[in-house]
């Protein structure tokens, strides 16, 4: 018997043992918590318990939802029936057969998805940017960062400062503050001398970095108690930081835009039914819509931008003047090359 | 056979030892060894890589430093507390255990609104003109130690008291009546007599140490990581097999620096009762 799975699981299904268990037709939906879950259980959830006659229950898996989905496979019991896959995570779960592939003749008969948005063991749920996020009452006076080399500019804008504790995209963000152009990102990355060159750097900035955020949570956090001055974070946390009264601004340049996904876990209880799900999720602009003006993330239903003012529309990672200036994260290259990078990234924290 | 009855009264603690003790930690050890094939590869990475090392060595380190502040701190306050009138002495007490009840990760909350940039330190030292820019607290080794001692501390003076109420106070009044002045009866009776109580307490707390995740977590910079932090890392990246060879160094190291202590503590115990302090 393995212990270690079985506590953790022990764990986990003592958490998910609520009130709606003893229920027959239940969809359990892992996601983030947070405006997410809040704006997810608005919308989409009363649109798909209305459209099948199922109830529903949204799990807030907020630090690591693979590792509980792999825990779930080991232990012969899967709880989840339809979770959100991470743009980082998406290619972990492909790699480790964590996910189940999508049958896109269930969710999709009359082929309305574009392309973009079909993956084979997700559906595109949402589009965000990773950002640079200042706020602007610690920048020195008249002075604004436009870039990821301002960041790196500590004698114009000194001040703590926060990256994530992942070498995803922050290894990205040190090249384009090293001159690198964003068409070549990824080229560079590639090679040996690349990958120095971004730890080279990442040295520089290394001192005046306090503190290595490890949630999207804990970045906002930092930059609303002024622990941080500027940080990257995720964009639609922005939106929350700013309502709370706190000067915080978005440096679109140099974003990192990811696309998320809403996928099945192998082995889920509801396969058929978690499709229903996911057609609610990804291909009702009507919902979308109104989720898209809570939460700056939009995704690809058939007719969104039709819908949209000009206003709610420059907010969103996707509008054309914002994606213009950022790259695409590419997921891919992270699946083929995380294990080498992550480990000399997290031996180089720790040096 | 009297011994018998009395042995089933262990069954109990025996079964939830095995269970949840043992076997886990046997599973443990095949963990970090087979992968799925018996492979020495995740020791041999923690060894090659010379930041694990420093990790562990640093492990070692704050322990030490807090078991020995927390004792340096506790044992005086034990000491006084010793001396009050009973009813004082219960309520003493009372007010060291009350931070107790209190989880850990909100007593480490705390440290962050003490230690913040906009925290009450430096609200102070703006105040008193004493800093132009707010001084970075947070994040650094100085506000891991202060937390830890703080957490730590009652175990430390309770532990101290209990070794102190032991001691017959008849000894001391004896070494008085045959001509010892009240620092030297002190000195040669009473902390002799208490040191086998203190080093258990200091134990204690360097083992509570050893595992502290929290505090360093939360209150720590990147230079703060101890091994349990590096566990939890590794369990996030799905690497469990190396977590488990951290896991076991981790639970080797403190047994051994424990045998260590207590061995270093029992030579001390042994010149103090020779010669005095």
């Amino acid at each position: 018997m393995n212990y270690t799975r079985f506590v953790l699981h022990a764990a986990i299904a003592a958490s998910l043992a609520g009130p709606a268990a003893a229920e027959d037709k239940v969809l359990t939906i892992a996601g983030s918590g947070g405006v997410v879950k809040e704006i997810t259980e608005k919308v989409f959830i009363p649109a798909f318990e209305e459209d099948t006659g199922w109830t529903t229950k949204f799990i807030a898996a907020e630090s690591n939802i693979m590792l509980e989905v792999r825990t779930m496979l080991a232990s012969g019991n899967m709880l989840y029936d339809a979770m959100e896959v991470s743009a980082s995570n998406y290619p972990i779960g492909v790699q480790e057969g964590l996910l189940a592939p999508i049958d896109y003749a269930l969710l999709d008969p009359d082929n309305q998805l574009p392309d973009k948005a079909k993956k084979e063991f997700g559906v595109v749920a949402a589009a965000y940017s990773t950002v640079l996020v200042q706020r602007l009452d610690k920048t020195p006076e008249g002075k604004k960062m436009q870039s990821w080399a301002d960041f790196w500019d500590v004698e114009t804008f000194p001040g703590p400062r926060s990256l994530n504790r992942q070498p995803q995209y922050t290894m990205e963000f040190a090249l384009l503050a090293d001159g690198v152009a964003k068409e070549d990102l990824y080229d560079v990355l590639g090679t040996d001398e690349g990958l120095d060159r971004a730890f080279a750097k990442l040295d520089e900035i290394k001192p005046y970095i306090p503190v290595w955020w490890t949630s999207g949570a804990q970045s906002v956090q930092l930059l609303s108690d002024g622990e941080v001055f500027y940080s990257s974070t995720y964009n639609g946390r922005v939106t929350k930081l700013q309502e709370s009264g706190i000067p915080a601004e978005i440096v679109w340049n140099g974003g990192a835009l990811h696309t998320s996904y809403v996928g099945i876990p192998k082995n889920a209880p509801n396969y058929k039914e978690a499709h229903d799900w996911i057609r609610v999720r990804t291909m009702r602009p009507d919902l979308e819509i109104q989720y898209v003006r809570q939460l700056p993330y939009p995704n690809f239903a058939p007719g969104l931008f039709d819908e949209m003012s000009e206003e709610v529309a420059r907010n969103m990672p996707t509008y054309p003047a914002n994606a213009e200036v950022q790259f695409v994260a590419y997921d891919e290259f992270w699946a083929a090359n995380i294990d080498r990078i992550r480990e000399r990234f997290d031996e180089w924290l720790l040096e | 056979m009297k011994l018998r009855p009395i042995l089933w009264l262990l069954l109990p603690a025996a079964v939830l030892l095995a269970g949840f003790i043992l076997a886990p930690s046997l599973d443990l050890f095949r963990a970090s060894l087979f992968d799925p094939d018996f492979t020495m590869q995740h020791f041999q990475r923690l060894v090659d890589r010379g930041v694990y090392l420093d990790v562990m060595w640093r492990t070692i380190r704050v322990s030490l430093i807090v078991a020995v502040l927390c004792t340096v701190i506790g044992y005086p306050v034990a000491f006084f507390i010793n001396l009050q009138p009973s009813r004082r002495q219960t309520l003493l007490l009372f007010l060291i255990l009350i931070p107790m009840w209190m989880s850990i990760l909100i007593r480490t909350y705390a440290w962050i609104v003490v230690l913040g940039r906009d925290g009450l330190v430096n609200q102070a030292l703006a105040a008193l003109g004493l800093a132009q820019e707010p001084v970075q607290m947070l994040f650094t080794s100085g506000a891991v130690l202060a937390a830890m001692v703080q957490i730590l501390l009652p175990i430390q003076i309770l532990t101290c008291y209990a070794a102190m109420t032991e001691i017959d106070f008849d000894l001391i009044r004896a070494a008085r009546v045959l001509g010892a002045r009240p620092r030297q009866a002190i000195a040669r009776v009473f902390v002799p007599l208490s040191l086998d109580g203190t080093l258990t307490g200091l134990v204690i707390v360097f083992m509570l140490s050893m595992g502290f995740f929290i505090t360093p977590a939360l209150l720590g910079g990147r230079q703060d990581t101890m091994i349990a932090n590096l566990i939890e890392f590794q369990v996030q990246r799905l690497n469990w097999s190396f977590a488990a060879a951290l896991g076991v160094v981790l639970l080797v190291l403190t047994v051994a620096m424990i045998v260590l202590l207590r061995g270093a503590g029992r030579l001390l115990a042994r010149r103090v009762l020779k010669g005095g302090l």
